[in-house]
């Protein structure tokens, strides 16, 4: 866990007391909303339908106990008791008063936290494989390289007012647990022929009104040029990204439009130009960080009697342990999913009670860490199977045991017209209802992986372009509607969702759901996942399905 | 009929205007029938800089024999979030509360006046 130096503390206490100023001026009536806004979106907070909503960032996804704790206390303390997670891997607080916005930020800083670029035309906090410095699959510990992109694109002075937002994420397995293709920069690590770690650098993915994927511009670059090539790409697109058109200031909008291949060649001549040194990480600095990121495993056996026993005779623990537990690259250990997802409750919400528990499980049982998954679950990354059972019968007797991990109720939604001063339509009743209909484990899980993600509106803070199902709800005539598309995925395999048909209302949504889910068991061949089937059949049995009774 | 609404710079809280007056619920609404009379009210509330923050006019309809925003948007703001029914103003309960839960109406691109001109 990186914990901050005096830099980082020195400029999180000037930036905290400098929103305290401001705050006091704006409700004195020193400077107008229109002045405000903006400072305040810096600082991640929004208003909303209801209240105030703070954005709280989390890094890479990464937490500690006492970091956790204090998000429950904050929670409960100035809020409603509860917090909603993120696909961008951070916290929602929402039910905050613009008068306790600085006294918060005052706590948050006491655990080396903040809210700062959670929004606003910045560098936004950085994502990384959640399952980093635990899963055997990767080259190296892709939060060593996430946690130097922060501390360089924090407040950086010169891509503090981009055309637009600009999200970074990182992974350095083969399986991509972190959406890099849909982000405006996504980083893969590779290993070159000569052995030399490198990432290949995608550009221009991102969801919205118009979804793209990235492009790959280089396919091996050196880690430890990261940041100078990073600043090449951001010095482009801070030059030529559109400022006029707020749906054309996305950087994927220029690389569409110049191509990828002209867009790299710009960033290859603007990086050739730089003085690499003065910007890329030296030796001392990254090994600095990267000796936050080394936990100590003990030398365990690779097999525990004491799961053994506890999977023989308990058939639901051994549910838990075929979808919530993970293999883990050191033996006798495993990652463990905590489920914010169970049927009929809010996707991704967390009570403050229930943040402790898990606060507590990490301290004892995971090298006191935790993670964030951006499909809105926490994971405990570093749990020895001795423990699994225990740590089990902790999080069911806390509601966070749901066996659903990538299955049809484990699903993605935003908050939508519920809270959101954006939105068209609700998302989570839709998710409630869906998870309800699925709430059977034994009928989820013959399902198998299909992975519905809902956005309440174009924004696709839900990632409903890249569901296997996706649904996003629309103002049709005045009504909450929902469009639902098929076959997308963001993972290594990534596409984009093709449409269905025409929108749906609201009660008819599960209805379709279960439809389609009939038709994939009807069609589905040696245990093809729902999305093998789709691309494999078209959407038009679907289709027929879902609209028969409109033929 | 329209109501004039915004949040309290404060705290957030949707507000409603009666007479120079912000209120939390919006049976204590002032509703106006004239709509100049609607417009110069809103002007007035604008220059209300350190109360609130962006007031607005808002269509309303019969809903039980009560008055309801016509948008759904308008209503969840005067209710609170449909997954949290113990959060928001409808953790008061009241036939005023039941009226607006029973509403039916518009989502959001309507009963906002002048939504599409706004930035």
């Amino acid at each position: 866990m990186y914990r901050y130096d005096n830099i980082d503390k020195a400029f999180v206490a000037d930036r905290t007391a400098e929103f305290r100023e401001q705050v006091e001026r704006r409700l004195a009536g020193e400077i107008t909303e229109d002045q405000f806004k903006p400072i305040r979106l810096l600082n991640g907070l929004y208003l909303q339908l209801h209240a105030y909503m703070l954005r709280i960032a989390i890094p890479y996804g990464t937490l500690n106990a006492a970091k956790l704790r204090k998000l429950a206390w904050i929670a409960k303390t100035y809020d409603q008791g509860y917090g909603h997670f993120t696909t961008r891997t951070n916290l929602q607080l929402h039910w905050i008063k613009l008068r306790d916005a600085p006294q918060i930020l005052e706590h948050l800083a006491e655990v080396e936290m903040h809210s700062m670029q959670t929004s606003g035309n910045t560098i936004r906090n950085v994502t990384a494989d959640p399952y980093a410095g635990a899963t055997a699959d990767e080259l190296d510990d892709p939060r060593v390289w996430a946690e130097a992109i922060r501390q360089w694109s924090t407040l950086h002075p010169e891509f503090s007012f981009l055309p637009r937002k600009f999200k970074i994420a990182v992974t350095a397995a083969a399986k991509d647990r972190a959406a890099t293709k849909i982000y405006d920069i996504g980083l893969a690590m590779r290993r070159g022929r000569n052995g030399e770690l490198g990432f290949e650098v995608m550009v221009g993915g991102g969801l919205g009104r118009t979804p793209y994927l990235g492009s790959t511009i280089r396919e091996f670059l050196p880690t430890r040029h990261l940041l100078s090539y990073l600043e090449a790409i951001l010095r482009v697109y801070n030059r030529y990204g559109r400022r006029d058109n707020i749906w054309k200031a996305r950087i994927k909008v220029l690389v569409a439009s110049l191509g990828a291949e002209e867009f790299g060649r710009q960033v290859e001549a603007e990086w050739a130009k730089a003085d690499h040194e003065r910007t890329d990480l030296p030796d001392t600095e990254l090994a600095r960080i990267r000796a936050e990121f080394t936990p100590q495993f003990e030398t365990l056996s690779p097999r525990s009697e004491a799961l053994e026993r506890a999977k023989a005779g308990d058939a639901a623990f051994a549910r838990f342990l075929r979808h919530n537990v993970h293999p883990h690259k050191a033996p006798g250990y495993a990652l463990v999913d905590v489920s914010l997802k169970t049927p009929g409750l809010t996707p991704g919400d967390i009570t403050s009670e229930q943040m402790n528990v898990v606060a507590d499980l990490a301290e004892r049982f995971s090298l006191d860490e935790l993670r964030v998954n951006y499909n809105q679950n926490l994971i405990l990354p570093h749990v020895k199977l001795d423990d699994v059972p225990a740590v089990h019968a902790a999080l069911a007797a806390a509601g966070l045991a749901t066996p659903n991990m990538d299955l049809i109720s484990d699903i993605i939604a935003c908050p939508g017209l519920d809270y959101c001063a954006l939105a068209n339509a609700r998302a989570i009743p839709i998710a409630q209802h869906i998870a309800e209909r699925f709430a059977d484990p034994v009928r989820a899980e013959q399902v198998g992986e299909l992975k519905i993600k809902i956005s309440g509106c174009i924004n696709a803070c839900g990632h409903h372009h890249v569901g296997h199902i996706g649904i996003l709800g629309v103002d049709k005539k005045g009504e909450e509607f929902y469009q639902l598309t098929l076959g997308g995925s963001g993972e290594e395999d990534a596409s984009l969702g093709q449409m269905l048909g025409p929108a749906l209302p609201a009660d008819k949504v599960t209805d379709a759901i279960e439809q389609m889910v009939e038709v994939y068991l009807r069609e589905r061949k040696d245990g093809e996942r729902f999305l093998d089937t789709f691309r494999r059949t078209g959407v038009t049995p679907f289709k027929e399905a879902v609209y028969a009774d409109a033929h | 009929m329209k109501a004039l609404t915004a949040n309290r710079l404060a705290d957030g809280e949707a507000v409603f205007w009666n007479q120079g007056q912000w209120v939390p619920r919006f049976k204590d609404a002032q509703l106006f029938e004239d709509a100049a009379v609607a417009e110069t009210t809103e002007g007035e509330a604008k220059s209300q800089q350190t109360v609130v923050v962006d007031p607005y006019l808002i269509d309303v309809i019969q809903s039980e024999g009560l008055w309801a925003p016509l948008s759904f948007r308008e209503r969840i703001r005067a209710l609170g979030p449909s997954n949290h029914p113990q959060h928001g103003k409808q953790a008061l309960g009241g036939d005023d509360i039941a009226a607006l839960q029973h509403a039916h109406g518009a989502a959001r691109s309507t009963g906002r006046v002048n939504l599409i001109k706004r930035k």
